[in-house]
């Protein structure tokens, strides 16, 4: 399937940055006369009130269930808005795309393989970055930003029984998570970028990742 | 279990400006960057329901009283206090189990009971006491309301049928209980007369004479700032990029 738009991917654990590298990269790519468009998941007419109104039902579901409502929400925006967007020649940022879905059900003994094959027929990413970040590193930013209260049980793993404490849960869980995020990335030539460097930083590395992709679109600023 | 984290408690009479100053303290410490967490008794989402009811229907005698509160900071415990001394943080809990023994005790609840039921919960590295003179502290709760809550003035025990005269009896025996407490060096009196500032000097002066924070490690600027900066913006005209990453 050839299309004039490009596909970019950002992936990550939640608390990483993602949405904040989203936005900025769009940001930048319009301020260059990139149309851009950001899609993401629990986003997409059909499926994202019910997903966010019942989160922690859709948590209790059997991972099979769970997959098939993520993959019906990505399925939703990827026909209306992806595909039509890149055949008019947008680069359409995903602030996550299938490897979030496949990888939390995966650590949750999820079949991925099965669940990769729900993705089969999509846009390929014309770039993947993976953020990443130490799990104590994610626990101090909602400790010291939000409160305890934010940390959600799925968040956590504690379905996972892996520790009585919600805090011991969510270092293993995101340890867990961390791994296999970089091995899936590493496995799709993504670009892994650790979040502990500067805003600024990190956005560069992301640039560097998505410029070759886009380079022959680019506007520049300056140029009156 | 091994003790991880720094356990700090606030106790003391209703109006003796201990939440005020535990809140302070609270600010204080996040400010120097430390991974602190604040919480309060009487503020699990379970338990405030049940309570309610057995509050309005007068259904609470001094056992099931003495339990109900004991769930709640169990609750409290395991969602909020633990984990966090688990990761090595600083906990600042407005109320502790002192309070089930002042007060329970006050309504005759055997204090091995109490400490049995509570016995889960460790000492803390301190515990501050706020000491006001009862008179004080009454006035400062009593003063300007035309009437007391039934169970905030201890009408459930039958003192007397005066509602203040009620309260004036029970914070007399919790006052009793808290003196013990000092006595016995599980909470350390801390003189909570004067202004807001000149106590708040005291709590840090205390604070620092009892705890060593050497041991906790401070979050990083930029996991601090996380929040804020999820909001940052970046002008585009003038980038030249952030500098060398590593």
């Amino acid at each position: 399937m050839s299309h004039p738009g490009k596909l970019i991917v950002i992936e990550g654990p939640d608390h990483v940055g993602r949405t904040l590298h989203a936005r900025l990269l769009s940001a930048r790519l319009k301020a260059n006369g990139i149309a851009t468009h950001t899609i993401g998941l629990a986003r997409s007419e059909l499926m994202g009130p019910l997903v966010k109104s019942h989160t922690a039902d859709i948590h209790q579901l059997n991972w099979r269930t769970r997959s098939l409502l993520y993959a019906t929400d990505l399925h939703d925006q990827i026909k209306h808005e992806v595909e039509p967007l890149l055949n008019a020649g947008f680069v359409v940022i995903a602030d996550r795309y299938t490897l979030t879905p496949r990888i939390r059900e995966q650590v949750r003994g999820g079949d991925g393989k099965w669940i990769s094959a729900l993705y089969s027929d999509i846009p390929e990413p014309d770039a993947v970055v993976v953020l990443h970040a130490g799990p104590r590193r994610l626990l101090n930013r909602i400790m010291f930003g939000e409160r305890l209260e934010a940390l959600n049980h799925f968040e956590a793993g504690m379905d996972l029984a892996l520790s009585t404490s919600i805090t011991s849960s969510f270092l293993q869980y995101q340890k867990m998570l961390r791994q296999q995020f970089q091995d899936a990335g590493k496995k799709i030539g993504a670009t892994l970028i650790p979040t502990r460097l500067t805003v600024e930083q990190v956005h560069d590395k992301i640039w560097d990742s998505v410029n070759p992709v886009v380079e022959g679109m680019l506007q520049p600023i300056s140029e009156n | 279990m091994s003790k991880k984290g720094i356990l700090v408690a606030v106790e003391g009479m209703d109006g003796s400006g201990k939440s005020t100053q535990a809140k302070l303290l609270y600010h204080w410490l996040r400010a120097k960057g430390l991974p602190v967490y604040h919480t309060e008794w009487n503020s699990s989402k379970i338990v405030k329901e049940a309570t309610k009811i057995g509050k309005n229907t007068r259904r609470l005698l001094p056992i099931t009283f003495h339990m109900i509160h004991a769930a709640d900071f169990a609750d409290r415990w395991a969602q909020q206090i633990e984990p966090v001394l688990e990761i090595g943080g600083i906990v600042i809990c407005d109320r502790y189990k002192y309070t089930a023994m002042a007060r329970d005790g006050s309504r005759d609840v055997p204090q091995g009971v109490i400490e049995a039921t509570y016995s889960f919960a460790r000492e803390p590295d301190l515990t501050l006491y706020f000491d006001v003179p009862v008179d004080i502290s009454f006035d400062r709760i009593a003063k300007g309301r035309p009437k007391l809550k039934f169970y905030e003035a201890g009408m459930d025990m039958a003192w007397t049928p005066d509602p203040f005269e009620s309260y004036r009896i029970f914070q007399g025996k919790v006052s009793e209980i808290y003196a013990g407490l000092v006595e016995s060096d599980r909470i350390v009196r801390l003189d909570a007369q004067g202004t807001v500032a000149e106590v708040q000097s005291r709590v840090r002066e205390v604070f620092d004479n009892h705890i060593d924070l050497s041991s906790i490690e401070i979050i990083d600027h930029s996991d601090r700032l996380a929040q804020n900066l999820s909001e940052s913006d970046i002008d585009w005209l003038t980038y030249s990029g952030g500098g060398d990453g590593e």
